[in-house]
């Protein structure tokens, strides 16, 4: 009985130090997230509570109400730049981030 | 209302963590490593993906998505006064369209949304 609640402690101890280091390794930047997280098998991602710990871990500090950071960026396809404090009084804008992969 | 992708470092890059569906769809890029690059595959990203949506592509230092933590995907929508008025939960999970459309339908009542928000890339 003891052996049993041994190993039982044991591999719930692994499995929470597996927890924390994949959480520890969503509050990386990116890259480092991805070259860490490319080790664990698929399969695994299913009992890792990915998707509330990624929610917590990837919140940022922006809130509604919080003014946006501004940024002055080349627009894809010609020479200019889109500045967005220049829609300021204006009208909304909606910015979709992301990447092809 | 306007509309911008804001082309960011590269969620699933062949040289950190390329998924099954990357090699797929093959969609296979390493991470660029200079700004004419990101533009380069940010430019196959729109015609592979038919997007008609103007995109703004960020510097090599990712500055505006680590202000945004834009990475791997996210929506937000910023007001006219320049607030923040709508920020979804971080990709892939977090990604709302829905919540865009809701949010522009309180800030312009009554007029519908340009263009839909793609897919979610990455």
């Amino acid at each position: 009985m003891r052996y049993v609640l041994w190993t039982v402690g044991i591999l719930a101890g692994v499995y929470l130090l597996l927890l924390g280091g994949v959480y520890v390794a969503m509050n990386q930047p990116p890259q480092v997230f991805s070259k860490t997280v490319a080790h664990v098998p698929m399969p695994a991602f299913r009992y890792l509570f990915f998707a509330p710990m990624w929610l917590h871990a990837r919140q940022g500090r922006l809130s509604p109400g919080d003014m946006a950071p501004d940024f002055d960026l080349p627009l894809h396809g010609t020479e200019e730049h889109v500045r967005l404090s220049s829609f300021r009084g204006e009208r909304p804008v909606v910015l979709i981030f992301g990447s092809y992969t | 209302m306007a509309f911008y992708v804001v082309y960011i470092e590269e969620a699933h890059p062949i040289d950190a963590w390329q998924l099954p569906v990357n090699v797929k769809q093959n969609v296979l890029y390493a991470n660029p490593k200079t700004l004419a690059e990101r533009t380069a595959v940010a430019g196959a990203c729109i015609k592979g993906l038919k997007i008609d949506i103007p995109a703004v592509v960020d510097d090599l230092r990712n500055t505006t998505e680590r202000a945004y933590t834009g990475w791997p995907d996210r929506l937000y929508v910023v007001d006219p006064d320049g607030r923040i008025a709508f920020k979804s939960a971080a990709g892939p999970y977090g990604f709302d369209p829905q919540g865009v459309e809701a949010e522009l339908e309180r800030l312009v009542p009554g007029v519908p949304p340009s263009p839909a928000a793609p897919p979610a890339t990455g």
